[in-house]
């Protein structure tokens, strides 16, 4: 044990000043100890950076949800009909939908070609091999029959007064905005269609879309 | 996001950027209510948040103080603006919720807060190959205040001075209590 001993953990970050950090170099260049303290110490540190997290043993979602006031269980769109079980009011339907736009329209507008087409690259896959029909159309094509479904249920909804107006309206409104950030997302496609990340966020805009139909004609089905 | 070459960029995020991406909307989908988009969260990360409130507390506590961690955080999740990915708003959440927790139980425990004895309890006890190491448990025998700082520096990746900010100590205070905790934990792993 010497005056550096306590130094070697600043030393080992990386945090002492340059010309400490000289003078400690020199030391350890022939203190056999401080050189055996040092190893110790980075073992200490990559054994805590390498510990691995473990989940509770028992799932605590449930007391959440229950504390949060939403439901803890996965329950089927059918299942939330027979209950009428209304998840979200229709203004964080909104709101969702919303946000939803929100953040896909500022991914899509981050993946824009902002370089020239010469310089992107993606790898593993061959130039044209994957396109947005390829693998999006039947995922649009079930979207558009959500879309119908709801738009029916909406339809019901208002001739018979149990929905009015301005909710029609606004639910009408995120439908539109959501179909264009998924337009958004086909264009920026055909721009650039080996962006492997361009494909992701179109999936994932689709399935959003695809759980916010589910939701909003559940709530109209509740409610009609 | 990946390079070709000098001034070059590919537009292909990697995964874990598409990852936080994802978990933004997610946040931003549960601050409007959405729990099933904060459920996802919560599965995403309630291992990592368990297993430091069970480093940072005794492990009989960590499932309630989990619960109060992301009860918290569902009644914060207007306040998450993006800037940091969610992982990292949730994670200083966590310590502050388990650093006030400590404090309210720290006056009744009269824990080891600054008993030298205790650094020798950990060192002494030796670890061998024929041993099950538990090095977490060598950690959970540290005094508090080291303790506290090793787990948030060399564990969860803090940075002195944001210990210190988190601690209300000075970030040599943060350094020397670091220092100690690894002096006492090396000896388990000779």
């Amino acid at each position: 044990m010497d005056t550096w001993t306590d130094r070697l953990s600043e030393y080992l970050d990386d945090t002492l000043a340059g010309s400490e950090r000289a003078a400690l170099d020199a030391h350890l260049a022939g203190c056999a100890a401080c050189r055996a303290t040092l190893d110790e110490l980075r073992r200490v540190v990559a054994r805590a950076r390498g510990l691995e997290d473990r989940p509770p043993a028992a799932d605590l979602w449930p007391g959440i949800a229950e504390r949060i006031g939403v439901s803890p269980d996965v329950v089927s769109l059918s299942a939330r009909r027979r209950a009428r079980r209304i998840a979200l009011s229709v203004p964080q339907l909104i709101a969702a939908g919303i946000a939803l736009v929100l953040v896909g329209g500022t991914a899509v507008r981050l993946a824009l070609p902002r370089v020239p087409r010469a310089a992107v690259a993606f790898d593993g896959a061959r130039p044209g091999s994957a396109t947005v029909v390829s693998w999006a159309g039947p995922a649009i094509s079930a979207s558009d029959s959500a879309v119908l479904e709801l738009r029916a249920a909406l339809a019901i909804g208002r001739s018979s007064g149990q929905i009015d107006a301005a909710t029609v309206r606004v639910l009408e409104q995120s439908l539109m905005t959501i179909d264009s950030a998924v337009t958004q997302a086909r264009r920026a496609l055909d721009t650039d269609p080996n962006s492997l990340y361009l494909h992701q966020h179109l999936a994932e805009t689709l399935r959003r879309k695809s759980q916010f139909l589910r939701r909003a004609t559940t709530l109209v089905s509740a409610r009609t | 996001m990946q390079t070709t070459g000098p001034g070059t960029a590919t537009l292909v995020k990697d995964p874990a950027t598409t990852a936080a991406d994802a978990e933004a909307a997610d946040a931003t989908m549960a601050a409007s209510g959405d729990g099933r988009a904060f459920e996802r969260l919560y599965r995403a990360h309630v291992a990592r948040i368990h297993s430091l409130v069970r480093r940072m507390l005794d492990a009989d506590e960590a499932d309630d103080l989990t619960q109060d961690i992301f009860v918290r955080a569902w009644d914060k999740l207007h306040t998450f603006r993006g800037e940091a990915a969610f992982g990292t708003w949730l994670h200083r959440l966590a310590v502050n919720v388990i650093l006030a927790r400590r404090k309210r139980v720290a006056v009744d425990r009269g824990r080891r807060a600054s008993d030298p004895e205790a650094l020798e309890t950990v060192s002494g006890r030796r670890e061998t190959p024929e041993m099950t190491v538990d090095f977490e448990e060598a950690i959970g025998r540290l005094p508090d205040g080291a303790r506290q700082v090793f787990i948030l520096h060399d564990v969860a990746g803090y940075r002195h001075e944001e210990i210190a900010d988190l601690l209300g100590v000075a970030p040599g205070t943060s350094k020397s209590q670091l220092h100690h905790a690894r002096t006492a934990l090396r000896k388990r792993l000779k």
